[in-house]
């Protein structure tokens, strides 16, 4: 059945893109200015001219100072896949501000082995780790069942990335959660945190689970005892523990490039050996054998691919041109993820005929025609002027 | 005995000289013709251009900042980056470059191999080969700056590609560009063992002894060298010294 995408994410219908970056009107929750700027760019270039980071690394150390503990227990929770972004984090946590960080990861839908390999030399660096697994089975089923009703398979990751850390956060008595950057605030999305070092926990429905928590799946046949992994904890154990989720990226300017520097010096990081699909860049998100996927559809949602997301935030941290994240754009954006494709379908248990059905079903006129029986951008950056 | 050359190597990207770690996370550096003037006179044999984006943006924009160099920097240069066509090459050398390095082209079209050296000559035709290591001993040729690979293997594809007429190997470990680990001494000697144009080195340089050994092991005709210059970790001075107190032939160099 055909998804109304514009209703669903609240889209506009007529496609602009931002004149600094490669992003479009179509990502959910951006806004553009009245010169057709994108809040991502804004923010970006606020962040650059107007905040003073020294008073923010001041702030840092006063967060730091209030949750430091004496007695042995940890301090922080740092979740963290063992990519560049969270080793970073993590690392300075421990290494410069003198805290007791506890690693956690939850782990991804079907780990890559360069994924691994860096996760195990981030351990390796110095880390109390510890890992959530929950039964693969209802991970797989729940992959199904978020493809073929969300389109995208990545949901089920996104509950455990999201609520994991609140778990190990009461759990271990542990009041501070650090995340690496502000995804909403850096990418674009809802503004209102843009100032502030936190993210609210009543926000992680929307912005994170399209408005259907885990619970949501218990009409679809899945047990709560199956779902009870991805679930947050009960929102008044997280309000007892005083639990806070900072952003890292608020105390210290956010430079993912230079992440990459940093822990390919102190963390054992390496990128990966081949690009990864449907992009140029082979240092990011190399741990999850179905995130080409997850992508992917955003591609057919919004006609924004991952070379959409790496060119943009590139753009802005000044390591491209525009026209270079155009250009990339035209290269790599469409391309479909084939490297483990066969092991997409497996672990789905779907047919390349659902497959495509799915796909199919997320394609909104306003992004889409057909041409000769060929899927075309109805507009496309490269032919924007 | 044989004198070693001392490259500076410049990576592109757009109007700046920029560096990576296994060709990737390209950080910008700082202007290309203060640092290759920098090198100049410090003493480098040559200097090596690469646009290191050009194949990935379907561009080469070197002909400027050749034509700038050109002006007070008197020693070879070789340029490479998104070279497709004779036509190409032709620009290039117009601008002022003495030779051109090929990767993604030739590999698609072994063919420019030959057109090129049958142009200009062989020795103005440098294959730029990308070598990842993927066993032992072997080693797979990836194209678009260490981004795609290819099925080639590293050795056959040299070869062949001396058989097309290159008349200079440029062989860039993918591992162990920008890491500071040294050279793939292993996958020099098995390139320099097999052909008999010069092989220059590159990759990894992280300490000058670095060069004596890809040199007394790798059998190296040259080295090229971007990260410990750069990041000024040594200057070709101290290279150079380095390089002739372990008994290597190095230009005579005040």
């Amino acid at each position: 059945m055909k998804k109304n995408l514009i209703r669903l994410y609240n889209l506009p219908e007529k496609v602009k893109f931002c004149k600094k970056c490669t992003i479009s009107n179509q990502r959910p929750r951006i806004t553009f200015d009245a010169n057709g700027v994108c809040s991502a760019c804004n923010y970006n270039e606020f962040k650059r001219n107007n905040i003073d980071w020294k008073i923010r690394e001041a702030e840092l150390h006063t967060l730091c100072e209030k949750h430091r503990k004496v007695n042995g227990e940890y301090d922080v929770i740092v979740p963290c896949s063992g990519g560049k972004d969270g080793s970073f984090v993590a690392h300075q946590l421990k290494y410069h501000y003198g805290m007791n960080p506890l690693a956690v990861t939850w782990a991804p839908l079907k780990a890559t082995k360069i994924g691994r390999q860096n996760l195990d030399a981030f351990i390796a660096s110095g880390f109390s780790h510890i890992m959530g697994t929950p039964n693969p089975l209802v991970t797989r089923k729940l992959t199904n069942l978020s493809f073929k009703h969300l389109g995208d398979p990545f949901q089920p990751f996104i509950y455990g990335q999201t609520n994991f850390p609140l778990h190990m956060a009461v759990k271990h008595n542990v009041q501070l959660i650090m995340y690496g950057e502000n995804g909403e605030v850096e990418y674009g999305g809802d503004m209102k945190n843009a100032l502030r070092p936190t993210r609210d926990i009543q926000d992680h429905d929307s912005h994170y689970f399209s408005g259907l928590p885990p619970e949501f799946w218990i009409e679809h046949g899945v047990s709560m005892i199956d779902l009870y992994p991805f679930m947050a904890p009960k929102f008044e154990d997280i309000v007892k523990n005083r639990t806070e989720i900072h952003f890292l990226g608020y105390y210290k300017m956010w430079d993912p490039q230079e992440n990459y520097y940093y822990c390919h010096e102190n963390t054992g990081f390496n990128a990966n050996i081949e690009r990864s699909e449907g992009t140029y860049s082979k240092y990011a998100s190399l741990d999850d054998e179905i995130d080409g996927f997850h992508y992917y559809l955003a591609y057919i949602k919004f006609g924004m691919g991952r070379t959409t997301s790496d060119t943009a935030h590139e753009i802005r941290d000044g390591k491209i041109t525009r026209d270079e994240g155009v250009a990339l754009v035209k290269r790599y954006d469409h391309e479909a993820p084939k490297r483990y494709y066969r092991e997409f379908l497996d672990f789905c248990s779907i047919t390349d005929e659902e497959v495509n059905e799915v796909i199919d079903s997320w394609r909104s006129d306003h992004i889409w025609l057909q041409e000769n029986g060929e899927w075309k951008l109805r507009f496309a950056i490269w032919e924007d002027q | 005995m044989r004198n070693i050359r001392l490259i500076a190597r410049l990576d592109i990207k757009g109007l700046n000289l920029i560096k990576g770690i296994n060709l990737e996370g390209l950080r910008v550096i700082g202007s290309p013709n203060e640092h290759a003037l920098r090198y100049y006179q410090q003493g480098a044999d040559e200097l090596i251009y690469i646009d290191s984006v050009a194949s990935l943006y379907g561009r080469n924009h070197l002909g400027g900042v050749i034509s700038a160099a050109a002006k007070n920097i008197f020693v070879p240069m070789t340029v490479g980056g998104g070279i497709c066509s004779v036509d190409n090459a032709t620009e290039i050398l117009r601008s002022g470059a003495d030779k051109v390095a090929v990767n993604t082209a030739a590999v698609s079209n072994p063919r420019l191999i030959t057109d090129i050296a049958e142009c200009f000559g062989s020795q103005c035709m440098v294959l730029h080969v990308e070598a990842k290591l993927v066993g032992p001993d072997r080693w797979e040729v990836y194209t678009n700056n260490g981004r795609e690979r290819t099925g080639l293997d590293v050795v056959s594809w040299v070869k062949q590609g001396v058989e097309l007429g290159a008349g200079e190997i440029l062989l860039t470990s993918v591992d162990r560009e920008g890491t500071r680990k040294g050279f793939d001494v292993a996958l020099v000697k098995a390139v320099s063992a097999i052909v008999n144009v010069p092989v220059i080195a590159s990759g990894g340089m992280g300490h000058p002894d670095d060069l004596v050994e890809v040199v007394n092991e790798g059998g190296a005709d040259a080295v090229a060298m971007a990260d410990i210059l750069h990041y000024n970790r040594a200057s070709i001075g101290e290279i150079r010294s380095t390089a002739k107190n372990a008994g290597l032939g190095v230009r005579y160099y005040e």
